[in-house]
This record gives C-alpha cells, structure tokens and sequence, in this order.
C-alpha cells in the first residue's frame, strides 16, 4: 500500500510539470477540462459564477496565466468579444490564437440557437453569431466535451489513452445525470416564464419551457417603463409561472415585476459558482432543475 | 502575492500609458484646480462620447477612425461651448459644467433607445482599461501629447490664451479616457496637484509629477502583486501617496516657522 502510494506520487511529480496549462473564460470550461483533463491539466477560469462574463476588469494576473496557457477554453459566439480579443493580443503567445489547436470555442461545436435573421441596429446588443449562451442545456455539454477530449489528445498525444478514458467515464456519468434530469423536468413541459435577459434559450429549449416575455425589451438595456407595463398586462389576462434571472444579475426588475404580480422569482446559478450549491457541472443542473420545481405550480 | 505578473512585458504599455497620461494631466490639473472647474473632465469626455452615438444615430458606420474623429469633433465643440460660457457666465462656469455633464450624459441614454449599439462603443470610450494597453496603440498618442506639452509650455495658455486651454483640454482627454478610463483620468487630474498645494509655489509642478509618476508605478505593481483590478488600485495608491506629500509639506513648514 504504502509502495502504491509512493509510486503515484512518483508519477504524479513526473507528469505535474507536463500538465497542460488551460485559461478558461468561464467556470463551465474549467470544470469540464477538469473533468475531462484530470490531474493531467491545470485549470485558470478568467471569470466566477457571479461575474457578468460580457465584461471584466483587467488585472496583470489574467495576462500573466493566458501567457502561460496551452489552450484557451471560452464560449466565444461573441459573448468575450469585449475583452478577450484584447487578451489573446497581450498574451504574446502563438498556441492559443484563432486558428490554431490551443484556441477551443465551445459554441463552435453546437448548434446555436437565435441566429437573428437580419442584423438590425435597432435591436439592441444582438449577437449576429446567435446566442451565446449555449450550456445552460445538458445536451450541449456532452457535444462540447467530446470535441474538448479531442483537443486535449491533439495538444498532449502522451496521455491521449488517459483523455480518452475519462471521457467515456465522464460521458456514462453524464448520460446516466441526463436520464435522471429528464424524468425529473417533465413538470416544467410547456410551463410560461419571464426571463430577465435572453440567456435560457438553450435551457427552455431542453425542458420545452414557455418564453412568455423578456424584461430587457433589447438585450442590455434596461427596461423602458412601457415595455414594463405591457408585460404587467400581459400577465393579467396569461400570468406566467415564475420570473428567471442569472445570479450575477440585478434582480430589482425581476423582484419590481414580481411585487405587482405575485409570480414567484426564481434565481439560478447560471454557471458554477453561481449558488452554493453549484459546485460542479452535476450539481450545477441538478440544483437549477430544484429550484425551477420547486416554483412550478403543484 | 504573485510574482509572476510582476513581468515588464505584462505592466510595461501599462506603465508607459500612466506616465504619458501623468505628464499631460497634472499640468492640465493645476489649471483646473486653481479655477475649481475639476468636473471639466467628465463633462467633455461624456461629449465625446455624445458625439460618437449621434454619429452612429446618423447613420454613419463608426469603427476605428471614425469613431476617433467624431469623439474628438464633439469634444472640441464641447470646449467651445465651455469656452463662450466662462467668457459670458464666469462665476457659474463650475455650475454650468456640471450641467452640460449631466445633458451630455443623458442625452446619450435617449439617443440610445433607438441605437442600442452605440451603448458598448460609448462604454469602449468611457472606461479605457490601462492594462489593455499595447505600445502601438500608444505611439499616436505619445506624439499629440508631445504637441499638447509643447504647445502648453511655450504659451501662457491660462492668462492670454483661454480658448487654447479648453482646445488642449479636450484633445487630451479625449485620448486619455480611451486608454485609461474616467476614473484614473480624473484622479491625474486633480490628486497629484492636490497632494502638492501646501509646497511652494515653484516646487509644485515637481511634486505632482512625482506623485503622479510613482502613484502609477506603484500602483501597476500593487495590482501585480495582488491580482486587484489595475485601474482601481492606481487611484487609490495616487490618493494614498498625495496624503502622505501633504503631511509632509506640514510638517517641513512648520518646521520653517519654527525657526
């Protein structure tokens, strides 16, 4: 036992030099490389679960560690599009710019949903790409990890058998998670809600949520009084079951609008970190699904 | 405490960002300090920023360039408008700044309604990051500040040329905002020249441009060493050191009386 244990420590200090260095956006991609990546990889998530991952503040620590780093794990669909296209030009570091292997944008590896159909400027801060906010859907994850799993063996062929090991460990668990999730959501099947901004679709398209109206009337503008009285109507004559909002955003419309209706609010964690009880990828959904239940009326 | 980041190649644009917006502001900053108008800042960036919005409302498409020229249009027209009122409304200059600030401001907003886009171009304008900073994106500047200097000291721009200053004025800090933020443009302004009042007159100018210069040194290297938000700590080791630079100018005067 004690030679085992000697023997992994051995193994460990041999290959924790080698680990692949990866500079995340946002704390999913951290926690699936983890996953995905083992003790062989070292995880950096440029934002936490209660950070708006449009915007960030510049600190020297962030160019230091995308400096170093091997692969760049981030969304992309333009959702970093205001910081780390700056990042990328003060990292000096070839592996990781567009193009090349070290350069993972997960929403390159899904189907994305709200592709509007003609860009027009008085629509507000649409995303031409479509919605960037791909993995508040369980589904999208399992697609994004295989392609993430095949990046991880491209940039460290040595330990390609132990990538390709663990995803298929990573995949059973998460399908047998999915089986679970699905039989737990039919509840929410076709059940109204108001979301605060437009970053559910993929989650309302999982669980066939009803979108009933959107509190930003544009997407990064807080709402204009009219657009608030038309959904205080609305709700009177097709009352919505509950009001979403992101944890790291303001929750004083969700709550203004809550007051006037009676519908309940439902924080979620958005991302991990997001609540305390989303910790991993896991618990993650399974705490979001909770709490989407635990609103839903009976 | 971090080491790593503690890299010239990571705080050095940063660095060189912070002396270049140092040696133009402090000087600017005395001027504005001693004729109490320090909102002057504010009110021409936010009219830069106007300009760039009303451009994008009317229609032409603001990128790179574009977006320069209508920001630095709006804000030379701004310093005209600021330069008829201290010529008309002298003893309301500081009131009607304030005033023109908080129209520019919202105007802006109701522009917005109808053209959501401007909105992150106004916030690109509004709340430059220092650390962000390349050296290319530094040399057009380092070469208008070299002029607004060059100019500045060989005229007495406070006295016989006030047109000149509001000129000088906008065409700094509309470039200075970009780069390093409103935050970090207003603590230049006014921090250093405050931390250096109580010395003598022809010590003044030395003082601030060593409080300016080491606030920033210090300050990149503070957010280096913590992993804090660069621009914040700036602002707050400028303030720390300007207290510090008072005291001690106390205490050297009264030493002077004492004898």
């Amino acid at each position: 036992m004690r030679h085992l244990s000697l023997l992994a420590l051995l193994l460990f200090s041999a290959t924790s030099h080698a680990q692949l260095e990866i500079f995340s956006c946002e704390p999913e991609w951290s926690a699936l490389a983890k996953e995905l990546g083992g003790d062989r990889v070292e995880t950096f998530s440029a934002t936490t679960g209660l950070q708006d991952p449009h915007h960030i503040e510049a600190r020297p620590n962030l160019i230091a560690k995308i400096r170093n780093a091997d692969l760049v794990a981030c969304t992309g669909a333009d959702l970093e599009s205001g910081w780390l296209p700056l990042l990328l030009k003060r990292s000096g570091n070839n592996k990781i710019q567009k193009g090349n292997l070290g350069h993972f944008m997960a929403s390159e590896h899904v189907r994305l949903l709200g592709i509007p159909k003609q860009i027009d400027r008085g629509q507000g801060d649409i995303h031409a790409a479509g919605n960037p906010h791909i993995h508040t859907n369980p589904k999208n994850i399992l697609r994004i990890a295989k392609s993430m799993s095949g990046t991880l063996e491209a940039l460290d062929p040595d330990n390609a058998a132990f990538f390709k090991e663990n995803l298929s460990n990573f995949v059973a668990r998460w399908e047998t998670a999915l089986g679970r999730w699905e039989e737990k959501v039919k509840p929410l099947m076709g059940v109204p809600v108001v979301v605060y901004h437009d970053s559910w679709i993929y989650l309302e398209d999982w669980l066939k949520l009803k979108q009933v109206a959107v509190l930003e009337e544009k997407p990064g503008i807080p709402p204009s009084s009219g657009h608030l009285a038309q959904i205080i109507t609305q709700m009177k004559s097709e009352p919505a079951s509950m009001i979403i909002y992101a944890a790291y955003q303001n929750d004083k419309a969700a709550l203004w609008l809550s007051n006037r209706t009676n519908i309940p609010i439902v924080k979620l964690p958005f991302t991990i970190g997001g609540t305390s009880d989303s910790n991993d990828l896991f618990s993650l959904y399974e705490s979001s699904i909770n709490l989407l239940l635990k609103a839903v009326p009976h | 405490m971090n080491w790593v980041a503690l890299d010239l190649s990571i705080i050095g644009p940063a660095i060189i960002a912070g002396l270049l917006v140092v040696a133009t502001h402090v000087p600017l900053g005395r001027a504005v300090l001693d004729r109490g108008i320090i909102f002057i800042d504010l009110a021409i960036a936010q009219i830069a920023g106007l300009g760039v919005i009303a451009a994008n409302t009317f229609g032409l498409e603001t990128d790179g360039w574009m977006i320069q020229i209508a920001a630095t249009s709006a804000a030379i027209l701004g310093a005209l408008l600021l330069h008829w009122t201290e010529k008309h409304f002298a003893e309301l200059q500081e009131a009607l700044i304030g005033v023109v600030f908080v129209l520019a401001a919202t105007l802006s907003i109701l522009l917005l309604t109808h053209n959501p886009h401007g909105g992150e171009q106004l916030k690109d304008l509004l709340v430059g990051q220092i650390l962000w900073v390349s050296y290319e994106q530094l040399i057009p500047v380092a070469v208008l500040y070299l002029a607004v200097l060059g100019v500045w000291f060989s005229v007495d721009v406070l006295k016989t040329h006030r047109l000149t200053f509001y000129l000088l004025f906008a065409l700094t800090v509309t470039a200075s905002v970009q780069l390093v933020g409103i935050y970090l443009v207003f603590a230049t302004l006014i921090i250093p020249s405050l931390g250096a009042l109580a010395f003598s007159k022809q010590r003044q100018l030395t003082i601030a441009y060593l409080i300016g210069s080491l606030g920033y040194f210090l300050g990149i290297a503070f957010s280096a060493l913590w992993d804090l938000p660069t621009g914040a700590v700036v602002v707050w080791t400028l303030a720390v050191l300007a207290g510090l630079s008072a005291c001690i100018a106390r205490s050297v005067n009264q030493k002077t009386i004492g004898n």
